[in-house]
């Protein structure tokens, strides 16, 4: 197995272009492409509508507005096969296209990411498998950036811990698998929690069952099979249900504040026009945009939020609190780069400037539409309501009593806030205090739904069964240290707030030197267990000195599992382990002597459930402390914040007459 | 025995050689009259498949021999099976280059034989062809076309998921010959036929049929060369054209001489045509230069895509081109180096001195002649040659200071697995071209069909490629052909395989559960790892619940769905839930799924489970989904009721909502016949009701709403505030103002009020916020533009800096005040 140059972002992004374009090639001249929606984007993210198009793709529709129509006699479906509903819709537009159409069509289905044997019987109950041609496209994780795979399935928090459905822990193991194919097993997993568990042990599984499927009949053991890899280090898996809190914040970072202002979707915000201007800029931003068809409001632009914007990649991670500083100096620095035309005195210097040109306008723009974007983001954060709403969250971070919000959160029903805040409050409260008391949590179900339908009677059903919001069922166990013995069936924010230094007090967001920056003062649960495993001495000087002023020593040895912290990792919900995945000695032994101990290794961190823009931000500040001993590739099923968090349980109908 | 000539057969074609290679000798017996039957090899020197020509008159022999069959035998003659055959006429004889042999009746029925021992599956071509009928097929390396009596065209373009495809509609006319384009060669991508018809020839691909415009048809024969690139015709007249694939230009003309049109027309690798009659084979170079063969009896040609097999009653040969590397080292009077290398081994067993002279003076490219040594050896069918070859191979490499001997390793292994291929006992009749194409993973496969286990087994350690389905194949083949017991056909297959890793145990229950021995696929079932594998066989065995299980145990929840849809059109809802109950992976998909499709489903299975809540909250979704208002308070009852004899604290609570929910679309209903003439309130929260009521100015209705429901005081005077400050209703708000307490306190309406721009009256609001402190009040009257009163407010309390602050801020008259306030502040001294 012959290591790869190219980092993973890129091979999975090379490797699906490929893959699809093959696939496009395949089917002869023009054709129709229907892509379902949560598709699109992430097509988007590496295929370039005009590509599509020098592949004979005409037109491009979605399949959710069911509007494909015969004008090519080529139709292809690129849609998930995972999704019934999906498969279903697929199923009723080529019916569709048969019946009415004088045409004689024909019909590609590329499932994604794998043909499923449920798809297979819905085609089959619809009649119409034989008049289709079927391939896969193995789409699993897609990059977002380099640092970030994410394997987009909006639904995955929904599925996971609302509908137990776990089916992207599967998706998820598959995807780690092709991982470990290119580079061999993971020596290490850690993680914590059920679902974390789970997906270990699907690994582990299919792990053996392609020992049994690859290897040979040889008697040679150590040419078959695959060895633990000599690049990564460990996989740390993270279930979200470990720690529901933490996303229920707002977040505080740029490129969290703007998903929760405006929402980020596979790189892309749509904003308002009103606030970064109409879409006059012909490269960068446009070229990239999904293919989608034309926007009809024409109100709101995709912004392109990644890292092919310099000045983006500066801000996303920072806290909000210094974004106008840095976006003054950046001004200020590209107007005395442009008054060096001034000083231009030799036609060759002046030459010179001519050729940066096109830079400056590149960053003048993406400047102009940060600062908007910054004032637009300004504007809320000023807002009485928002600082209402953060006063209230942070007196929940910091396990003040929570009944003295409640008030504050009467009022905020009262004055219509948007009803996911309100929920997020009161979920944060539950999931920080181990519960409401019911009596509370009585009024404030009387409250939301006489203020916003008594149709969230679901809403908070569905809640309750994600045990976002619960009763509390007796106070006195969960404000105690759970005893050793049994693992905690919840997360008790109470004890791990001391013996693990969640909150931290005077926080610096101009030069952080703590995670807890992100959420100006509250450190991330999940991410504490990511430095409980990957920083050790950091963790332990923190518990002990309690001083945040002890920087992580950049030596910290290998980090045998969760050692040191049994006790107190006891106390987050979930099933704790740590797995050694062993091979054969004596290969291993001769792979480390062949690329010796000091390479950089990879850590790969799996968010199984979704993972916020700030939790991002925080492990991409252990990865800079970390380097270059260290890689931190982050993983996850999704991308979340509190709002999706809500949406998966929120109840969308509503008593009015439906048309 | 005395080597043979090298050179032997050697024909010269213009410039490059031919050469024509005899591989087996006796291959038929002389009761098998070749001349009556159809033949079909199988690519990379596979199997034949003979079928009697029942166009052709043959003498009765006895019973036995007159029913219709096809026979499949290697190239050495060896007979591997017979097929019965009594399912109508055939039309097509072909092999897929997996060795699988396709037999296309008239009525387009396709019957796909794998595994060369009788198995097959079949399908319909459909199209049509039951009623015109097929003419005829022609086949490549992965599908075929068959023409029907119309003129129509079908392609089948892969065997395992088999779609019958309609090509373009072609001309009606007398279709004289045709022939197919693969699909790697063509631009479409997709199978294309050159149909000849009248004059003419029409290339037809998927979309249309083109009309080559070509006068001199009817064409007798058209043939594409292996690559593509060239089509071979025979004319009206009886010529030979070669012209290129678009027809654009024509590269040869050959006259074969003779009124009988030939019977075959194929390649001979790219560059040279076959045709051949009864007995004469003509081999035709560029430039219309020929070589002849003729023969005692009966020739049938067997294109290979670097040459053709000759096959005749008595000899099975290679006629290909000779490779330059050959010929550079074989030809008369070559000098090349590596010719001069092959004779210093002459030499050197002769001990003389002139080996190491010779050696001297080619050194200087020594390495290419050992090169060259190498891949000639690779070309040769003989051993002897072959050793003759690597010896001076080896030895030139012996003087050579460094030398990568990879290839020469390499080219020694695969010469012992041809040779081992080769012998008259396997009758694999493959050339080195061939073996690379196949790869040796195919290569093994065609062993195994041909049940040679051991020598696959050996050639798989051998190269170190896997052999489990070797042992698999094997495994199933005990199976079937066994008689003994299940435990001791278990117990055999299990030990015999036992520590062999990769051995799908599944497809070998397959197999028994196939042969009507499902006791034994359980037994085997049971050693099968990946549990995924096991289910559908399960299904099919009527395990359900071990296959739910195993199901579950892959994770796989494509799969679990899988079996749950199985099962729930199966098995009766009771045992159904039953079966879930105790799996909470499949419940939970259960649910999904049918929350999505099929509530009623949903609502028994709450039911049975005793979940009171969810089976009311399946009857409010329905609710909100109903249009009409009567039928959503009908399931809203319906919902209420389900919860009724509960007393668990959530339960009441959710009822007691529910009954106030029915409570307000009542109200709301009345609203909307009252005030608005279309239905304005329906489905509007409680909260949006008041405000709305109040915007609208019915205040009194909001009120007793407000109290019918119990609304909190403060929440109403929230609402009321707002709906107010949207109302833009000043005096109303002064009003309300005038009351002496509020509950939610005065300065949310100096907030609001000012929010909507009305300074004037917000600033009633300031002096009644009592609680709050002085800098706050100033700052507040500030906002209000009023610097005096601000003014005043520091003033009373003193605070001479807020004043001087307040003086930068103000101008004209108001200023003046300030600094008299200050004045009157500061100390006289």
């Amino acid at each position: 197995m012959a290591p790869y140059p190219a980092s993973d972002a890129d091979y999975l992004k090379d490797k699906t272009r490929r893959d699809l374009l093959n696939l496009l090639e395949g089917v002869r001249g023009k054709k129709n492409l229907v892509l379902s929606q949560d598709l699109a984007g992430s097509i988007g993210l590496f295929v370039k509508f005009s590509l599509l198009q020098e592949y004979g793709v005409d037109r491009v529709f979605l399949l959710e507005n069911t509007n494909v129509d015969s004008s090519q006699r080529n139709v292809v479906f690129l849609v998930h096969a995972e999704k019934s509903r999906q498969v279903r819709a697929v199923a009723e537009q080529i019916k569709r296209l048969q019946r009415n159409g004088n045409v004689e069509h024909e019909f590609s289905i590329f499932w994604v990411p794998r043909r499923t044997l449920v798809s297979n019987s819905i085609l089959e109950e619809a009649g119409i498998i034989g008049d289709v041609n079927i391939a896969e496209l193995p789409l699993y994780f897609v990059p977002l950036e380099q640092d970030v795979l994410s394997l987009e399935l909006d639904d995955s928090f929904g599925d996971l811990y609302l509908h137990k459905d776990s089916g992207c822990a599967f998706l998820a193991a598959k995807a780690l698998m092709d991982i470990q194919q290119r580079y061999g097993y993971f020596p290490r997993i850690i993680g914590k929690g059920d679902n974390a568990r789970r997906l270990a042990d699907l690994l582990l599984r299919m792990r053996k069952e392609l020992d049994a499927e690859e290897s040979s009949g040889l008697a040679d053991l150590a040419a078959r099979g695959l060895l633990p890899s000599a690049s990564i280090e460990s996989l740390v898996i993270i279930d979200r249900e470990v720690d529901f809190g933490t996303p229920l914040l707002t977040q505080l970072t740029y490129e969290g504040l703007i998903d929760e202002t405006v929402g980020i979707k596979h790189n892309q915000a749509d904003v308002d026009t009103a606030v970064v201007g109409p879409t006059s800029v012909p490269q960068a931003q446009e070229s990239s945009k999904a293919p989608q068809p034309t926007p009809k409001q024409g109100q709101k632009r995709k912004i392109q939020l990644d890292a092919s914007d310099q000045l983006f990649s500066q801000l996303r991670d920072a806290n909000f609190a210094i974004v106008g500083d840095i976006l003054n100096k950046v001004a200020r620095r590209l107007e005395s780069d442009y008054e060096t035309r001034h000083a231009a005195k030799s036609t060759t210097e002046l030459r010179e400037f001519v050729n940066k040109l096109p830079t400056y306008q590149l960053e003048h723009q993406s400047l102009r539409v940060h600062t908007n974007l910054a004032e637009e983001i300004m504007r809320n954060t000023r807002s009485d309501i928002f600082r209402k709403i953060l006063g209230v969250q942070q007196s929940y971070a910091a396990g003040a009593d929570p009944t003295d919000q409640h008030e504050a959160i009467d009022e905020l029903i009262a004055r219509d806030v948007p009803l996911t805040t309100i929920l997020r409050l009161l979920c944060l409260e539950s999931c920080m205090s181990g519960g409401l008391r019911p009596k509370d949590l009585e009024h404030f179900k009387r409250q939301v739904v006489q203020a916003y339908g008594y149709q969230h009677i679901l809403t908070f059903n569905a809640l309750e069964k994600m045990e976002l919001l619960q009763p509390r069922s007796s106070a006195a166990t969960l404000l105690l240290p759970s005893t050793s013995s049994q693992t905690g069936s919840k997360t008790n924010y109470n004890y791990l707030r001391k013996n693990l230094h969640l909150v931290v007090e005077e926080v610096s967001e101009q030069d952080p030197s703590d995670i807890a920056y992100v959420y100006s003062g509250f450190a991330p649960l999940s991410i504490r267990l990511v430095q409980c495993v990957l920083q050790k001495p950091y963790m332990l000087s923190l518990i002990r000195g309690g001083a945040t002023g002890a920087t992580p020593s950049p030596a910290s040895t290998a980090s045998p599992g969760w050692l040191g912290f049994e006790d107190v990792v006891k106390s987050a919900r979930g099933s704790t382990f740590s797995i050694v995945q062993k091979g054969d000695d004596k290969a291993v032994r001769a792979r480390q002597t062949l690329s010796g101990n000091n390479a950089t290794k990879t850590v790969y961190v799996f968010f199984l459930g979704g993972i916020t823009f700030t939790e991002i931000a925080a492990l991409r500040f252990l990865a800079a402390q970390e380097a270059p001993r260290r890689k931190i590739v982050i993983c996850t099923t999704s991308i979340l914040n509190g709002n999706r968090m809500m949406d998966a349980a929120i109840e969308k109908g509503t008593f009015a007459k439906t048309e | 025995m005395a080597p043979s000539n090298p050179l032997a057969n050697w024909e010269r074609l213009g410039d490059s050689f031919y050469r024509k290679v005899s591989i087996y000798d006796a291959v038929f017996d002389d009761d098998v009259e070749l001349e009556n039957y159809i033949v079909a090899g199988a690519p990379y020197g596979g199997a034949l498949a003979l079928h009697r020509d029942d166009s052709k008159p043959h003498r009765f022999r006895d019973a036995q021999t007159s029913k219709s069959s096809i026979d499949i035998y290697s190239c050495s003659g060896k007979h591997i099976d017979r097929i019965q055959w009594e399912h109508g006429i055939i039309r097509g004889l072909g092999w897929s280059d997996k060795e699988e042999l396709l037999v296309i009746t008239e009525d387009g029925t396709v019957r796909r034989y794998f595994g060369l021992h009788g198995d097959f599956t079949s399908f319909s071509l459909g199209n049509g062809s039951e009623e015109y009928g097929v003419r005829a097929c022609r086949f490549w390396n992965a599908g075929f076309v068959a023409l029907l009596s119309n003129n129509q065209l079908i392609a089948v373009s892969n065997y395992d998921e088999p779609r019958p495809k309609l090509l373009a509609p072609c001309p009606e006319g007398e279709v004289s010959s045709w022939s197919l384009i693969p699909p790697a060669h063509t631009l479409s991508r997709s199978v294309e036929v050159l149909l000849a018809v009248d004059q003419t020839i029409y290339q037809v691909d998927p979309t249309e049929a083109e009309d080559k415009g070509q006068q001199n048809g009817p064409f007798k024969h058209a043939s594409v060369s292996p690559a593509g690139r060239f089509v071979a015709l025979i004319t009206a007249e009886g010529k030979v054209w070669v012209v290129s694939s678009d027809f654009q230009s024509k590269y040869s003309e050959y006259d074969p001489e003779s009124r009988v049109t030939p019977r075959t027309v194929d390649w001979c690798g790219d560059d040279a045509v076959v045709i051949a009659w009864e007995d004469e084979v003509h081999l035709i170079g560029p430039n219309g230069v020929a070589a002849r063969y003729y023969y005692d009896d009966a020739v049938h040609v067997i294109p290979e895509f670097d040459g053709v097999r000759l096959l005749t009653n008595d000899t099975c040969e290679f006629l290909h081109k000779v490779n330059h590397v050959t010929e550079t080292i074989f030809r008369l009077g070559s000098t090349s180096p590596a010719s001069v290398l092959l004779d210093s081994i002459d030499l050197l067993e002769k001990k003389s001195p002139k080996a190491d002279e010779n050696i001297q003076r080619i050194r200087s490219s020594l390495p290419e002649a050992v090169d060259m040594c190498i891949k000639a050896a690779g070309q040769e069918f003989d051993p002897y040659w072959q050793k003759r070859l690597l010896k001076a191979a080896s030895f030139g490499k012996s003087v050579l200071e460094l030398y990568n001997s990879d290839e020469f390793v390499d080219m020694t292994e695969k010469l012992r697995v041809l040779k081992a291929v080769r012998d008259y006992h396997i009758g694999l009749a493959i050339s080195y071209e061939q073996y690379m194409r196949l790869t040796p993973e195919k290569l093994i496969e065609r062993l195994v069909n041909r049940h040679e286990y051991l020598l696959a087994i050996r050639i798989s350690e051998y190269l170190q490629i896997p052999a489990d389905k070797i042992y698999v194949h094997w495994a199933s083949q005990k199976v079937k052909v066994s008689t003994v017991d299940d435990e001791a056909v278990c117990k055999l297959i299990v030990q015999r395989l036992e520590g062999k890793p990769g051995i799908s145990f599944e497809l070998i229950a397959q197999a028994a559960y196939d042969e009507g021995r499902a006791h034994l696929a359980t037994q085997l079932l049971n050693h099968e790892p990946r549990a995924g594998k096991q289910v559908p066989l399960l299904l099919n065995m009527e395990e359900d619940e071990i296959a739910l299980d195993k199901a579950i145990e892959s994770g796989d929840n494509d799969l679990v769905s899988y079996v749950l849809l199985h099962l729930r059109s199966k098995v009766p809802l009771a045992s159904f839930f039953r079966m879930i109950n105790t799996r909470p992976m499949a419940s939970a998909l259960v649910e999904t799924t049918a929350r999505a499709e099929d509530t009623e489903l949903l609502k028994d299975l709450y039911y049975q489970d005793d979940r009171p809540i969810d089976g009311s909250s399946v009857l409010v979704s329905e609710a909100l989904n109903e249009t009409e208002l009567p039928r959503k308070l009908e399931k809203l009852h319906l919902a209420s009721r389900l919860m009724a004899d509960s007393k668990d604290a959530t339960v009441v609570l959710q009822q007691k909502l529910l009954s106030e929910s029915s409570q307000l679309l009542k109200v709301q209903e009345a609203l909307d016949k009252d005030l608005a003439d279309r239905s304005e309130f329906l489905g509007l929260s409680l909260n949006e009701t008041i405000y709305r009521l109040i915007r609208s100015g019915y205040g009194k209705r909001g009120q007793k709403i407000q109290s019918e429901f119990k609304m909190p005081e403060k929440t109403y005077w929230w609402l009321r505030l707002r709906a107010l400050v949207a109302k833009r209703d000043w005096g109303e708000l002064e009003e309300v103002g005038k009351s002496r307490k509020s509950p939610i306190g005065w300065e949310p309406f100096y907030n609001e009020i000012l929010g909507a721009g009305n300074t004037k009256l917000a600033s009633i609001f300031v002096p009644k916020c009592t609680n709050l402190s002085v800098e706050d009040k100033v700052e507040m009257w500030v906002k209000c533009g009023m610097i005096v009163k601000a003014g005043e407010e520091a003033f009373r309390a003193k605070q001479v800096n807020t004043l001087e602050l307040l003086r930068t801020r103000a101008s004209g008259p108001a200023s003046t005040e300030i600094e008299r306030m200050i004045n009157q502040l500061r100390p006289r001294n």
